[in-house]
């Protein structure tokens, strides 16, 4: 190609240079009327054609990039033997040439920074990875607008003209006395290469991330962090070297950044570009908000931390999510329930006492209350797991004039249909908090927090705790809570007011025998295909009550012992609940070590031992409150763990058990996903309503 | 991560500088920093956490509660002595003092 040429609708007017890929031409849009550059990549560059198709094949992904960051291509082609490519004409200079030797001001940085993390977000949005950013394939217009270059054109380029394995590190080794210069199209970009790459090994979108880095600390810095006098010294300080720190001027939070980038290990670093995006623009607000730049503004609002190895989920899978006294477990099978994998712990010594999973508005997301030394707080997983949130700050706080202090998240419960994006959770000490943006951020209930009765609660032995959240399926504005010891509440207006109801339920822990509140109930639970029926496992006997709560009856008779913990109801049958006894006050184990799940199908009337498969001898076994959990699916499966760490589960409703693992930690909570969730949430919702019964069993999904 | 190399400063401020040293669970919020240099020259203890507050705002309500109470099974120590013992957070820190947050022994 040539000036004066036409190609198609595009006169060339001028030849703007001539790099190492090509040259590149100014040329006029005759039909739309407008200036494109054209790169017409050398014969050299590309040699063959297998090698020129998988150029188009990887152009045409990123003609479907559309982004304001993103230099647009509108067209790639083949002619007289040429490849060329038709793309956005940027009047501007690469970042590259805009880097003093002392770096950019800060601000210029961040800038630049959160357009090239924006532009690497929407790319790898669609499985674009750039694969070669660097700052001279960034471009900055006069106003400051940031145009990223050449997204995934460079990994076919670069392998055509530099073999795969040339970019390992022995071979690098054997060419160690080969200078940056005499390498040709290597030169510039080995100090962006991300450790993995040098190494031959897999690489995904976190190499771009690494190269992020590289860019940040260069702007900031004027300086690359990783350059040596021969390829050979540049791949050992990037495999092997901190990068030296930045001067004094740079902020920490910046600073941090970087670092993070710059993790040797790809699990270490930012996992999403967003979260680079993010954590700069964090910086920047707390810039703009008067901080000077030497005086650390806040930092990016939670850390991503490694959590468990990956595993790989299709729709109709099991999950149950266990917390335990020293971290969290995923137990995953198929649908046939045959074989489970378990993976973890994520949060390593820390205690989990709820977990929970938010299938809605196509959410993937699991959410687990870590506790510890450190204090107690939400985090939450988008990739089952992989990676997980750690907030800079508590999500969930008292206000200061409560003069309380969060100590641990006992539950989290999901809003109802058509209420997607809330979030409850019930806390210690006894409280409610509530979320109506998906738990980005929580405000305590004050209607309850506020209620007469509070200062009169005492803690049980597990403290004073807020542990079971109940919604009304049909009735949005009434919802249950339980307290250790408090009783349970109800309100009838959305949370504004609360009133005990407890009547019925007996205690001996003070003269008054049915006092208004102060009982110790342990659990409760609602069927959601009859809304008015609650079941309630109190410290001194089970009950259930037909009318919303209002009244209680004692329902113990026909079991081994009427204290206990856990207990769940039948996915679909309404007269059927699950418990399981402990022996006493005193004695909190399973009576006459024999480790039995109880059940009705008659709403309490009768009561049946379901023990096939559950250790009969020595088994002084515990189950707490939360670690009992049914799947939903049809028949359904039980789950329960146990406080010497054993997980059981049955797959034909508790005719018989099987071990699913045992050794973990003491099991605190026990819950259960059936994964892409709204077809079995479809499947429960129609065979309650086949039962002839009112409202929804929905919400069973992902949850107890 | 490796520890950030203060800045250039005279021996002068060298002598007097504040250090903190950060624990390992808390690193993710120092950019992994196991010790940090407070910049001004705070005079009690109260002083100095505001200031590493600031700084990594991450480290605060992992440390103190929404009371601003130090957590129960944390302690800070200035030099050896634990600041239970010495005036908590009202404890002065004298030029070059070294503030160690540690978790306790206790719990489990």
């Amino acid at each position: 190609m040539k000036v004066g040429d036409t190609l198609g609708n595009y006169h060339v007017h001028a030849k703007l240079g001539e790099g190492g890929m090509g040259a590149v031409f100014r040329a006029r849009d005759e039909v739309l009327h407008r200036d494109v550059a054209i790169k017409v990549l050398s014969s050299r560059t590309i040699a063959d054609k297998p090698a020129k198709e998988l150029l188009l094949h990887e152009a045409r992904a990123a003609c479907a990039l559309s982004h304001p960051n993103i230099c647009m291509i509108h067209q790639v082609g083949e002619t007289g033997g040429e490849l060329y490519i038709v793309m956005e004409l940027i009047a501007g200079k690469p970042l590259s040439a805009l880097i003093g030797k002392d770096g950019l001001p800060v601000e210029s940085v961040l800038r630049y920074g959160v357009q090239i993390a924006g532009a690497l977000t929407h790319s790898h949005s669609r499985n674009v990875i750039h694969r070669d950013l660097k700052s001279p394939n960034v471009m900055v217009t006069p106003e400051g607008l940031v145009k990223v270059l050449d997204f995934g054109l460079a990994r076919r380029i670069r392998k055509e003209v530099v073999p795969e394995t040339a970019r390992t590190l022995d071979s690098l080794r054997a060419t160690s006395e080969t200078t940056m210069e005499s390498t040709g199209g290597l030169t510039g970009t080995i100090p962006y290469m991300a450790p993995e790459l040098l190494k031959g090994q897999q690489s995904d979108q976190r190499a771009d991330i690494w190269a992020l880095g590289v860019v940040l600390y260069e702007a900031a810095s004027g300086k690359l962090p990783f350059l040596g006098q021969t390829v050979l010294e540049t791949s050992g300080a990037i495999l092997h070297q901190l990068p030296p720190p930045l001067p004094s001027w740079v902020p920490n939070s910046l600073w941090a950044i970087v670092q993070r980038c710059l993790s040797k290990d790809p699990q270490q670093r930012y996992q999403r570009a967003g979260e680079v995006q993010a954590a700069l623009e964090a910086v920047q607000s707390a810039s703009v908000a008067g901080a000077t730049t030497t005086s650390a503004p806040a930092g990016p609002a939670t850390v991503v931390e490694r959590g468990m190895r990956h595993i790989s989920l299709k729709d109709g899978d099991v999950l149950l999510l266990v917390g335990t006294m020293k971290g969290a477990f995923l137990v995953r099978s198929n649908a046939r329930r045959a074989s489970w994998e378990v993976i973890g712990p994520a949060f390593h010594g820390q205690a989990v006492y709820t977990l929970a999973y938010d299938g809605r508005k196509g959410r993937h997301r699991l959410w687990a209350s870590t506790s510890s030394y450190w204090g107690t707080f939400l985090r939450s997983s988008d990739d089952f797991g992989r990676t997980w949130t750690n907030p800079h700050q508590a999500n969930v706080k008292f206000p200061a004039e409560c003069g309380v202090s969060l100590k641990n998240i006992w539950q989290l419960c999901l809003g109802r249909e058509g209420e997607p994006d809330t979030m409850y959770c019930g806390v210690e000490p006894a409280a409610l908090f509530v979320s109506h943006d998906a738990g980005e951020s929580w405000a305590l209930v004050r209607g309850l927090f506020d209620h007469p009765h509070r200062p009169r609660w005492v803690p049980g032995n597990g403290g004073l705790c807020l542990h079971t959240i109940v919604l009304d399926p049909v009735n949005r504005e009434r919802m249950y809570i339980a307290i250790s010891s408090g009783g349970v509440y109800r309100t009838e207006d959305g949370g504004a007011t609360w009133q005990a109801r407890n009547q019925g339920i007996r205690v001996r822990h003070e003269p008054e025998r049915y006092p208004e509140f102060g009982q110790c109930v342990h659990k409760l639970v609602l069927h959601p295909a009859r809304p008015e029926r609650l079941f309630l496992q109190h410290h001194w006997g089970v009950y259930r009550s037909d009318d919303h709560g209002d009244t209680w009856q004692g329902i113990s008779n026909g079991l081994p012992s009427d204290f206990g913990f856990a207990m769940t109801t039948h996915p679909r049958d309404s007269e059927c609940v699950y418990l399981l006894p402990i022996e006493s006050d005193e004695f909190r184990c399973t009576p006459e070590g024999r480790l039995r799940v109880y059940r009705t199908r008659n709403a309490g009337a009768s009561w049946e031992p379901l023990a096939r498969g559950l250790p009969q001898k020595g088994a002084y076994e515990t189950v707490l409150r939360d670690a009992m959990s049914t799947d939903g699916l049809n028949p359904a499966g039980i789950y329960f763990g146990t406080r010497s760490g054993e997980l059981f589960g049955s797959v034909d409703e508790g005719k018989s058990w099987k071990l699913i693992v045992g050794g973990l930690p003491p099991v605190v909570c026990v819950k259960t996903v059936v994964v892409g969730a709204p077809a079995s949430s479809a499947k429960i919702k129609a065979e309650a309503n086949n039962l002839g019964k009112k409202g929804s069993s929905g919400k069973k999904r992902g949850k107890r | 991560m490796g520890k950030r190399e203060a800045p250039a400063k005279s021996e002068a401020n060298a002598s007097v500088a504040i250090t903190v040293y950060i624990p390992g669970p808390l690193r993710p919020f120092s950019g992994g920093r196991p010790q940090v240099e407070l910049k001004n020259s705070p005079a009690t203890l109260r002083d100095a956490l505001d200031e590493l507050w600031k700084e990594y705002p991450g480290i605060r309500d992992r440390v103190v509660t929404e009371e601003g109470r130090l957590r129960e099974h944390i302690n800070i120590f200035v030099g050896k002595e634990n600041v239970r013992y010495t005036g908590d957070f009202a404890t002065r820190l004298g030029p070059g003092a070294e503030i160690s947050i540690l978790p306790a022994v206790s719990g489990g």
